[in-house]
């Protein structure tokens, strides 16, 4: 499991995860994303790259999402695939971090 | 039908509860998926049930006892159907009587949305069929998966 991060323009953060979103991956980008997310306030987490998410990695988007969204941030997901959107879907979370597929909408969501 | 000129897996796999030990369920799954010609839609389903219902046991079932054995096992049934089979060794747990309402409003903010007991949602959306069997000393769980090819 990978993660990267790049300041976007307006102060967005884009955090993009690569790899299996299982409890193992959790477990190593977990303390990461919580670190990213105490000093965000416009975060677009990029899952275009994420082959597989479990409910341990539910946590890994909620916790920190959760985290964003308490000091007055917004929070949006960029790109899942087909299964992964599924699992989102089926949480409920799309529906507090909304999900976008396009780049240019997803920014436009966090300004 | 299984796939011509290749070794077939073990249909038994039996790990220990410990977390780590999951890591022995994903190579085990991707060889059944090959032998059986699995979607990667549905290995991805199985994945997540297995992940979901082992994760489970290990923390809940068997709590800090981290030595105890769960066993799983893979079957076709007629030609449409992959069975995993789940047993173990912990105290009674039917996570079917678990009562999840698929049909509940969004969460309509950050704080309504559940973080914990995700799980059992997720297993009881993308298995094709769930069975609970208290079994002597243990717990039977059965999940069924359509094989689409």
């Amino acid at each position: 499991m990978l993660i990267a991060t790049e300041e976007l323009a307006d102060g967005i953060t884009r955090v993009e995860l690569d790899g299996r979103l299982d409890i193992a991956g959790a477990a190593l980008v977990d303390l990461k994303m919580n670190l990213i997310a105490g000093s965000s306030t416009k975060l677009l987490i990029d899952l275009q790259k994420v082959t597989f998410l479990g409910s341990m990695g539910l946590r890994t988007i909620v916790v920190p999402g959760r985290s964003v969204k308490s000091r007055g941030g917004k929070v949006v997901i960029f790109a899942p695939t087909e299964m992964v959107e599924s699992v989102l879907k089926t949480s409920g979370i799309d529906s507090v971090f909304p999900i976008h597929h396009d780049l240019a909408t997803a920014i436009a969501a966090l300004q | 039908m299984p796939g011509e000129n290749t070794v077939a897996p073990e249909p038994l796999l039996t790990i220990q509860s410990r977390l780590e030990e999951l890591a022995l369920v994903w190579p085990w799954v991707e060889a059944q998926a090959e032998q059986y010609e699995i979607s990667a839609d549905s290995q991805f389903a199985i994945q997540l049930c297995l992940e979901e219902a082992l994760s489970n046991i290990i923390r809940h079932g068997y709590g800090e006892q981290t030595r105890c054995a769960i066993s799983i096992h893979c079957a076709q049934s007629g030609s449409h159907s992959l069975i995993f089979t789940v047993e173990d060794q912990a105290p009674p747990f039917d996570p079917l009587a678990y009562m999840v309402d698929d049909d509940a409003p969004a969460p309509a903010s950050i704080e309504q949305l559940e973080v914990g007991g995700q799980g059992i949602r997720l297993l009881r959306k993308f298995a094709g069929k769930l069975d609970y069997q208290r079994i002597p000393n243990g717990n039977r769980l059965i999940i069924c998966f359509p094989i689409r090819k």
